[in-house]
C-alpha cells in the first residue's frame, strides 16, 4: 500500500498524549485508572462518546505510553458467549513475551448486537477474573443491553472536539502533506464535522485533488447524538436556533423523550423556572392529545418547540452544575405496580363481568367494592374467588 | 340466579322500572314495539342507566333468547380493536336466533376506542350491519368520531334528579329491610354525584357494616374511600419540595389505581385546606381548572398533574 492510500485519520493517528487534543480530562482518568489498577474496585475503563473523537487511539497511547502491549478485540470477536471465551481466554492466560504488562482493549462493545446472546454476561465474568485492565469503548453506552457492564466499569466520556481543534489538526496535515486548501473550506469542513475528527479528515482527502473543491458537495455526516447530548444542549445553552432540532438526529421516540423530559426537568430547574418548564411539557402533551384525537400530524411542529425550545427557554441564564441526567423511571413503577396489584385486577375483572361495568371502574372504586365482596359470603362464591384472591380481599 | 350484588339485584328489568331520563324511554320503547332498532349512541354521565337501558332493550327484544343474541363488550378493558373485531366477526358470523333477524352488540365506554379503532370499528358496523345492530355507550359523545355518530341514534342521558334516585334507593331499603332516614340518604346523594350505582354501592358497603345506617357511618366510608394522601402531596409542594410531591402522587395513582380527573377532583377539593391567602386559592384553583382540561385534551394526565404541582410549589413560595 503506497503512502496516498492510508487514509489521513489512520496515518496521523497520535502516538503520544500530548498529541492528543481536547481531551485532557480524559487522558487524566486514563493514566490514574492505569497506575491505580489492582488496588480500585473498578477493573474496566469504559471510554464512551461519539465516534471519531479518539476514543481507541486513547486506548492505544495509554498501552505505549505505560510500555504495555495492546491485546485488541472488536465486535465482530465478541460474537457470542463461546467464541468470546475461544479467543479472549488464552488471552489472558497467555504471557506477552516481550513486554510484561497487558491492556484488553475491547472496541465498540455496544456493537455487539442483540443476537450475540451471552456477549456481555461472558464479557462481564470474564472481567472479574482478567490480570489485566480492561479498556472499553461505546458510542451509546445507555443502551439496555450494557446497563449491567455500565455498573462494572469506571466511566469516561470523551468530548466532541471543538471545530477550531479539528481545523488546527486539518492544518497541521495539510502541512505535513505539503498541500493547501482555501480557509473558508477548512473551516466548513470543520464545523460540518461536528466533532468527528475521523470524518473531518476524510472529507479533507476526499477533495485534496479535486480542481474545484468549493463545488464538492459533502455527504451530510447524519451522525445519531445521544440523548444526553440532547438534554445538554436543551438545559445547558440558551435556546437558539439549533435548539428546535435538539432530538432529530436521536434514535428515540418522541414518546420516550418525553418522558426524559420529565424526570430530568426537576433536577435542573426550580421555582419560577420549573413552572415556566412543566408548562412547556405540559403545552407539548396537550399538542400529543390533539394529534392523537384528531390524526393531524401537522400539530407535531408545535409539539417539538414546546418540547425543545419551550423547555429551554424556561431558564434566564445557564446552570453550570454538572447535571447527571437519570432514565425515565416512571415505566419501571407503573411495571412493578402492576405486578403489585395483580390479584386486585383478577377480582376487578371477575366482578367486572357479573355487573356490566369495566374492569378500570371497578378498580378505581376497589375500597367500596372491597367493603362489599368482604361482608357477603354468597357475593364471594358467586365470583368463585380463588383462595388467594380470597385472601387478598380479606386482608 | 339472583345476584347478591345490589347494582345486579336491583338493576331495572323492564322500561318501567328505570328511573329517570322519561323522554329517551319513551322513544327507544317505541323503537324496540316497532322489532326494528338502528344503531344507537347512549351518551351521558356515569351510573344514570346507559347500561341498564341497552339491557332492557335485548331483554323486551329477544326475550328468553336474549343471551343467545346479545355480546357486551367493555372498550376501556379490550382496547384493542383486533380484538373487538374479531369477537365482532365471530358473533356477527352465526344468524340471530328467533324471530328479529339481527344481534346486538352492546359497546361499552366506547369513547375509550382511540380514533383509529373507530374508523375500524365504522367498518366493521358497516359489513355487519344486516345481522348486527350496535348500542354503544359513553361519557362524551364529542369524543366518538362524527361517521360513528351519524350512523347512530344518539340519546343523551342526564344525571338523575334527587327524586328519581329516592325512588330506586326506596326500592332497595325496602327489598333488603333497611331503616334509612332522609339525612342519610342526603348523605348518600351527595356522595354519589347524582350516580346512581355508586350510590347504591355506597349502600351496600354500609349496610355490609351496621344494618343501622346514619348519615355519619355512611360519611366515614365515603371518606375512606377517598384518595387520602393528596393532602401529603399538596403540603409538600406548598412547602417547595417538588420531587417528593411528585413521587408520592404517583405512588398514590398507581396503588390505588385512581385516575387523573379523579386526583384534578380532590385536589380542588383541598384547595381549601391550604394554609395560604384567599387571593392564592383564586389562583390556584384557576390553576386546577386548566390542568383538568388539559388532561381531558391531552395523553398523559401525570404530565399535566406535574405541571399543576409546579404551580403549587411557586404559590408556596409566595410569586
Amino acid at each position: 500500500m503506497t503512502n496516498s492510500q492510508i487514509s489521513w485519520a489512520e496515518k496521523y493517528r497520535p502516538q503520544k498524549f500530548s498529541e492528543i487534543l481536547g481531551q485532557n480530562l480524559a487522558i487524566e482518568t486514563v493514566k490514574s485508572f492505569i497506575n491505580q489498577w489492582g488496588r480500585s474496585k473498578k477493573k474496566a475503563l469504559l471510554l464512551h462518546g461519539p465516534p471519531g473523537i479518539g476514543k481507541t487511539t486513547l486506548a492505544h497511547v495509554a498501552a505505549k505510553e505505560t510500555n504495555a502491549e495492546i491485546f485488541e478485540l472488536n465486535a465482530s470477536d465478541l460474537r457470542n458467549k463461546s467464541k468470546l471465551q475461544e479467543v479472549l481466554k488464552p488471552a489472558l492466560e497467555q504471557q506477552s513475551l516481550i513486554k510484561s504488562k497487558k491492556i484488553i482493549l475491547i472496541d465498540e462493545v455496544d456493537g455487539i448486537s442483540a443476537v450475540d446472546r451471552g456477549g456481555t454476561t461472558e464479557l462481564l465474568s470474564l472481567m472479574t477474573i482478567c490480570p489485566h485492565p480492561i479498556i472499553i469503548t461505546a458510542n451509546d453506552i445507555w443502551k439496555k443491553k450494557l446497563s449491567s457492564l455500565r455498573k462494572k466499569c469506571e466511566l469516561i466520556m470523551l468530548k466532541e472536539l471543538d471545530y477550531k481543534i479539528i481545523k488546527d489538526l486539518m492544518i497541521q496535515t495539510l502541512k505535513k502533506e505539503n498541500k493547501f486548501i482555501e480557509n473558508d473550506i477548512l473551516t466548513k469542513i470543520s464545523i460540518k464535522a461536528k466533532g468527528d475528527l475521523r470524518a473531518a479528515l476524510n472529507d479533507l482527502q476526499a477533495i485534496i485533488n479535486c480542481e474545484n473543491p468549493n463545488e464538492i458537495i459533502f455527504s451530510e455526516r447524519n451522525k445519531e447524538t445521544s440523548i444526553f447530548e440532547a438534554l445538554k444542549l436543551i438545559f445547558k445553552t440558551m435556546p437558539n436556533e439549533n435548539t428546535p432540532r435538539a432530538f432529530d438526529s436521536v434514535n428515540m421516540q418522541l414518546d420516550e423523550i418525553i418522558l426524559w423530559m420529565e424526570e430530568n426537568i426537576p433536577s435542573e430547574y426550580s421555582g419560577v423556572e420549573l413552572e415556566k418548564a412543566y408548562h412547556a411539557l405540559s403545552n407539548t402533551d396537550l399538542f400529543k392529545g390533539r394529534i392523537y384525537k384528531k390524526q393531524y400530524w401537522r400539530f407535531m411542529v408545535y409539539e417539538n418547540i414546546f418540547l425543545t425550545y419551550g423547555i429551554s427557554a424556561a431558564k434566564k441564564e445557564i446552570k453550570q452544575s454538572f447535571s447527571n441526567y437519570k432514565k425515565p423511571e416512571r415505566i419501571l413503577k407503573i411495571w412493578i405496580n402492576n405486578l403489585r396489584i395483580a390479584k386486585k385486577k383478577s377480582i376487578a375483572s371477575k366482578y367486572s363481568k357479573l355487573v356490566h361495568v369495566g374492569q378500570k371502574r371497578i378498580m378505581q372504586e376497589w375500597p367500596i367494592i372491597k367493603n362489599i365482596i368482604k361482608s357477603n359470603e354468597a357475593i364471594q362464591k358467586e365470583l368463585k374467588l380463588s383462595q388467594e384472591e380470597l385472601e387478598y380481599t380479606m386482608k | 340466579m339472583v345476584s347478591e350484588i345490589w347494582t345486579e339485584k336491583y338493576r331495572p328489568k323492564k322500561f318501567s322500572e328505570i328511573v329517570g331520563q322519561n323522554d329517551i324511554i319513551k322513544r327507544v320503547k317505541g323503537l324496540v314495539d316497532s322489532f326494528n332498532i338502528p344503531h344507537l349512541l347512549f351518551a351521558g354521565p356515569a351510573g344514570t342507566g346507559k347500561s341498564t337501558l341497552a339491557l332492557v332493550v335485548v331483554k323486551e327484544l329477544y326475550k328468553e333468547q336474549w343471551q343467545d343474541n346479545y355480546l357486551e363488550l367493555n372498550a376501556s378493558d379490550e382496547r384493542g380493536i383486533n380484538i373487538v373485531r374479531e369477537k365482532v366477526k365471530n358473533f356477527a358470523r352465526t344468524k340471530a336466533i328467533g324471530d328479529i333477524p339481527f344481534k346486538i352488540i352492546f359497546l361499552d365506554e366506547a369513547d375509550a376506542l382511540t380514533p383509529e379503532a373507530q374508523q375500524a370499528l365504522r367498518r366493521t358496523m358497516e359489513n355487519y350491519s344486516t345481522t348486527c345492530r350496535f348500542i354503544m355507550s359513553c361519557n362524551y359523545s364529542s369524543k366518538i368520531i362524527d361517521p360513528i355518530q351519524s350512523r347512530c341514534a344518539m340519546f343523551r342521558f342526564k344525571l338523575l334528579e334527587q327524586k328519581d334516585m329516592k325512588t330506586y334507593i326506596s326500592r332497595i331499603c325496602i327489598g333488603e329491610n333497611i331503616k334509612m332516614d332522609e339525612e342519610s340518604f342526603e348523605t348518600i346523594y351527595e356522595g354519589s354525584e347524582g350516580d346512581c350505582r355508586k350510590a347504591t354501592n355506597l349502600l351496600q358497603s354500609t349496610a355490609a357494616i351496621s344494618p343501622d345506617i346514619t348519615s355519619e357511618l355512611i360519611s366515614t366510608i365515603i371518606s375512606n374511600a377517598k384518595p387520602k394522601d393528596i393532602k401529603i402531596v399538596l403540603d409538600y409542594a406548598v412547602a417547595g419540595d417538588f420531587i417528593n410531591a411528585k413521587e408520592k402522587l404517583l405512588d398514590i395513582m398507581l396503588k390505588e389505581s385512581i385516575s387523573g380527573q379523579d386526583i384534578i377532583k380532590a385536589i380542588q377539593k383541598e384547595i381549601w385546606n391550604l394554609p395560604i391567602e384567599p387571593e392564592v386559592k383564586v389562583k390556584l384553583t384557576e390553576k386546577t381548572g386548566e390542568a383538568e382540561f388539559r388532561i381531558v385534551e391531552g395523553s398523559d394526565p401525570f404530565i399535566q398533574l406535574q405541571a399543576l404541582l409546579a404551580s403549587f410549589v411557586l404559590a408556596g413560595l409566595g410569586k
